[in-house]
């Protein structure tokens, strides 16, 4: 029985040496490796994050080199929408040696939220370093309620 | 997302290791013209404070950590704590003490003068 089991760990190695050594492989060829489990493609919209903090949703997502009027923020019910536009940074008179980054790109990305009950009128948002917070506080409704014991 | 690349249990290993900050690579543009080299690097996240720029004997070497600030329970995360790290020879020309750096919007600029010396010149012809 525990050869069996050893034997079983043995391939398994194997499999994680195989896999290390083409994560390895894809980490010469395609420089945006390291996003992901290694085997990512480029992304072409925002990485996103959502979070729940009980009486509030936040959204973060990565907007590098966007302004704060390069980005819109549509909300309806439990709908999310983020869209937004880069401009070229590109210097004038400049030879280029190397243009690895997006630029002049534009994305939307739409969500539907995991809770239905969003106060829409008090959703607010922040950009920061490139990265853009929305926080989207729920309905009273949706809130955490405290109970007490009688 | 998922770091994790071993498909083996980790039991059987005597010390586990502590977590540590993944390293990514940020995407760069380098442009030049004749009076400077000019790095873009994206590095959404980055504060000022977290970021360091040093040139070394030819040795260009970029370094920032993003710590997120964040609240409650992540319902899905794409995106983390992260060090962005990224090395770059530089030729000896660069008037190091020139070098300056600017961070906006998440993206580094750094501009690499060349010195004086290392500039094209017109060599003017004299006439007779």
């Amino acid at each position: 029985m525990w050869t069996t089991v050893s034997d079983l760990d043995r391939m398994f190695g194997s499999m994680d040496l195989l896999r290390s050594r083409m994560n390895r492989m894809l980490l010469d060829y395609d420089r945006f490796y390291g996003r992901g489990g290694g085997w990512a493609v480029t992304a072409t919209e925002p990485l996103t994050n959502l979070y729940d903090a009980g009486d509030s949703l936040e959204v973060k997502a990565e907007v590098p080199g966007m302004a704060r009027e390069d980005v819109n923020i549509k909300v309806q019910g439990n709908y999310l929408e983020i869209s937004g536009t880069r401009k070229s940074d590109t210097p004038e008179g400049y030879k280029a040696h190397r243009e690895e980054r997006d630029t002049e790109t534009s994305f939307t990305r739409s969500f539907t939220l995991p809770s239905e009950e969003i106060n829409t009128e008090k959703v607010s948002a922040s950009l920061k370093n490139g990265i853009l917070t929305i926080t989207l506080p729920k309905t009273e409704a949706a809130k955490p309620k405290q109970v007490t014991i009688n | 997302m998922n770091e994790n690349t071993d498909i083996v249990k980790t039991e059987g290993r005597a010390v586990e290791q502590s977590r540590q900050l993944p390293t990514m690579t940020p995407v760069v543009d380098i442009y030049e013209n004749d009076n400077e080299i000019l790095l873009f690097a994206d590095m959404p996240g980055v504060t000022k404070e977290n970021l360091s720029v040093n040139i070394d004997n030819g040795k260009l070497s970029v370094l920032g950590i993003r710590r997120l600030e964040t609240a409650g329970s992540a319902s899905w995360e794409e995106f983390g704590d992260v060090e962005y790290l990224r090395n770059f020879s530089v030729p000896q020309t660069i008037d190091v003490a020139k070098v300056n750096a600017e961070l906006k919007d998440g993206v580094l600029k750094l501009h690499l003068p060349k010195s004086e010396a290392a500039k094209p010149k017109q060599i003017e012809i004299k006439a007779e």
